[in-house]
């Protein structure tokens, strides 16, 4: 063979499995190319998720409302935590669409490579598409829900002349989509770790949960002391919450210069988060 | 343009054995670092050699062909499911590139990612596409699929409730219809009945040759990788030893690995095996091997010679019965000489187990010596040991061939009427 038809042969290949593999490929083109993949992950987790139950997605209205309703109860009845006048059931339901919305996301995607070793140990696909597709799914969740939160909001609006709507409205997709980013990020730079350790997994369960008490879910951040403010406020979901519930009940102005921090946070987060996770992604399945 | 599909450099694979826990946190940290954040190049350079550690793959090198069917042999552990993974880009190499064109599909495992509470059509989807069909594809393919699967009635039953048979036959339905340019498939001989590895087989069969598609696999079963493959790979310990034609490959690995005890000589009556009565002097077993190989098949005649030192106390019928055990321990045969009576002094036996009548296994065989046909003067336990291959001619059937043994008595047909 000559050295010309090398080159040819050399120029030919397709593809190339390296020891190492490089820094700044966050793998986002891979997405675009397995986007069968990812829908079919999405409808995977919808209809399995309601088999063999009696009222099957209803579980979607009524899981918000049950939680609400506890809620009501503990924190709005017994507790008697301020909701700043708003109507507790809204106030309660925002706070909670969102939470669960930020918690199934980013506990979906920090055990990725734990619950999908027995796929990931028999075959390649970019790993990417499982933690993408889970927010998908949610989305769909969240989706069904807000349509449940405009319903009773139209019923107060209409009923008891409540509330103005404002063009801000166009504001809440762009809100949801920084709180995927944000569950994500941190989701991706977790699962790293949760694969390696199993007590990252137990000390991410206590985080998450005190998470919901640092967020404003159950009541409103004007209730926290001044001194710890600006410290509530560098939570990401903190502006998040806090701009939904000003857009629907008119409550005060948007925090912009808060809303912008979590921009910025949440990006760095996700960068970080797409490096790591792509750069350890084959590496994770010799450990775990 | 070249016919190379794929061709792998300097390929090794290191892992570090050992418990994951608190003790190794530390070193954790600086592997971590290190490979996370060292700047590319060579990793290995690192690494030092540690009792804990191993090389599951040393410099592997390999081109292959497009339209090459190579078969991976090797005993278990000799790092041939580590090199699929490492092709398949489960794994990372530690060291090495792979380089390949057109489209890879591995099947590691039948039915990967099948989902229980699905039905069957959802899930020929679902698996088709996680093993990287396009849904478009697995749409036209979609009737040849349910088809060959033969599960058409349960098709929106959950897979859940089908039985292990129809599971597998779905999902090795769907993996039949993968069309990659590259194939990668493990053990998957090993799953199914009969009938329908027959039809795997064969479709494996057509895909390489009619397709041209190129198919590496692993498999323990050596008639099929001498009937499939045009090429074969032989690993040990993580090295390859052989690469090149599967006849010769395959021959090279039987005679490497066979458990052979072929010869026991003993030249001091004093220490060699037995008691009072016995003494061995040698036990041997002469494979009389057919075609110029030296491997043991099912059509391989055995002649065991033996000899021992006869030194009775007293005056005794003596007998000599030889066993052939399966390695589970089943006794094959027991067969004996005529009991009489012998002078002290050397006796030397003779016993020739036909060809044509062993099955394929590993055997092992015990000496009786037995006293006036009733009580044992001495056993001289798994004196040999041997494994008989198989050989078959024109079939397409490989699964097991079932029977404690293997004789060739004719069968006769003839037709009556027409």
């Amino acid at each position: 063979m000559n050295i010309n038809e090398k080159e040819d042969i050399a120029a030919d290949w397709q593809w190339e499995i390296n020891a190492t593999q490089s820094w700044f490929k966050l793998g986002l083109r891979d997405l675009y190319a397995y986007r069968g993949l990812i829908m079919r992950f999405v409808r995977r987790d919808l209809i399995a998720s309601y088999q063999q139950t009696i009222i099957g997605p209803v579980w979607m209205f009524l899981q918000p409302l049950l939680t609400t309703l506890i809620y009501l109860i503990v924190f709005g009845t017994f507790a008697k935590v301020s909701t700043d006048g708003v109507p507790k059931i809204l106030f309660y339901l925002s706070g909670t669409i969102i939470w669960t919305f930020f918690f199934d996301n980013i506990s979906g995607t920090m055990y990725t490579f734990i619950s999908n070793a027995h796929i990931f140990n028999k075959v390649y696909f970019p790993r990417l598409i499982v933690p993408v597709s889970n927010i998908i799914t949610q989305s769909v969740r969240l989706s069904i829900q807000l349509l449940l939160f405009v319903i009773i909001f139209l019923f107060y609006h209409i009923v008891y002349d409540k509330f103005q709507l404002s063009y801000t409205v166009i504001l809440i997709p762009f809100l949801i989509l920084l709180t995927a980013a944000f569950a994500l990020g941190s989701g991706l730079l977790i699962s790293v770790f949760t694969a390696r350790y199993r007590d990252v997994d137990t000390f991410f369960q206590y985080i998450l949960r005190l998470g919901m008490f640092v967020t404003p879910v159950v009541f409103p951040s004007s209730i926290v002391p001044e001194k710890y403010q600006f410290l509530f406020w560098l939570n990401p979901l903190t502006p998040i919450i806090e701009t939904f519930r000003a857009i629907f009940f008119n409550q005060g102005a948007i925090q912009y210069n808060y809303l912008l921090l979590a921009i910025f946070n949440t990006t760095v987060l996700l960068i970080l988060g797409l490096i790591l996770f792509k750069r350890r992604e084959t590496e994770v399945m010799d450990i775990i | 343009m070249s016919n190379l599909i794929l061709k792998a450099e300097n390929i090794s694979k290191h892992y570090r054995l050992g418990v994951i826990g608190s003790g190794s946190f530390k070193e954790d940290i600086q592997n971590f670092w290190k490979n996370t954040f060292s700047a590319g190049g060579n990793k290995t350079t690192n690494i030092e050699p540690k009792a804990n550690d191993l090389w599951a793959l040393k410099d592997i090198d390999f081109e292959i062909m497009k339209g090459d069917v190579v078969g991976f042999v090797g005993k278990n552990g000799a790092g041939k499911s580590t090199l699929l993974k490492v092709l398949s880009r489960i794994t990372l190499p530690t060291t090495g590139t792979i380089r390949g064109k057109g489209r890879i599909a591995s099947l590691l495992e039948v039915g990967t990612g099948f989902h229980a509470e699905l039905t069957g059509r959802e899930n020929i989807f679902l698996n088709g596409q996680i093993l990287g069909m396009q849904k478009r594809e697995i749409i036209s393919k979609f009737d040849e699929i349910v088809a060959f699967s033969g599960i058409e009635r349960f098709l929106d039953t959950p897979v859940k409730r089908y039985s292990s048979g129809m599971y597998v036959r779905l999902a090795f339905a769907i993996a039949a219809h993968l069309d990659p340019e590259i194939l990668i498939v493990d053990e998957v001989l090993a799953v199914g009945d009969a009938e329908f590895q027959k039809k795997c087989l064969g479709k494996m069969k057509q895909v390489s040759a009619e397709e041209g598609k190129t198919v590496l696999f692993v498999s323990h079963n050596s008639q099929a990788l001498k009937n499939l493959c045009t090429k074969a790979i032989y690993l040990e310990k993580g090295r390859l030893i052989d690469i090149g034609n599967t006849q010769d490959v395959i021959t090279n690995y039987l005679k490497r690995e066979q458990t052979l005890y072929l010869h026991r000589i003993y030249t001091d009556p004093d220490t060699a095996p037995g008691n009072d009565s016995i003494r061995i002097k040698r036990v041997e077993m002469h494979p009389q091997y057919l075609g110029g190989s030296n491997v043991i098949d099912i059509r391989t005649p055995l002649v065991i010679e033996f000899e021992f030192w006869y030194l009775p106390a007293e005056e005794m019928d003596l007998g000599v019965s030889i066993t052939l055990n399966t390695v589970m321990g089943e006794c094959i045969f027991d067969v004996d000489s005529a009991a009489r009576q012998y002078k002290k002094g050397l006796i030397k036996g003779q016993c020739t187990i036909p060809g044509d009548f062993l099955n394929n296994g590993s055997y092992s065989i015990n000496l009786v010596f037995v006293k006036n046909t009733s009580s044992a003067l001495f056993e001289f336990e798994e004196c040999l040991s041997f494994d008989v291959e198989d050989f078959r001619e024109n079939t397409a059937w490989y699964g097991d061939w079932p029977g404690a043994v293997r004789p060739k008595f004719k069968v006769q047909l003839q037709q009556e009427e027409i």
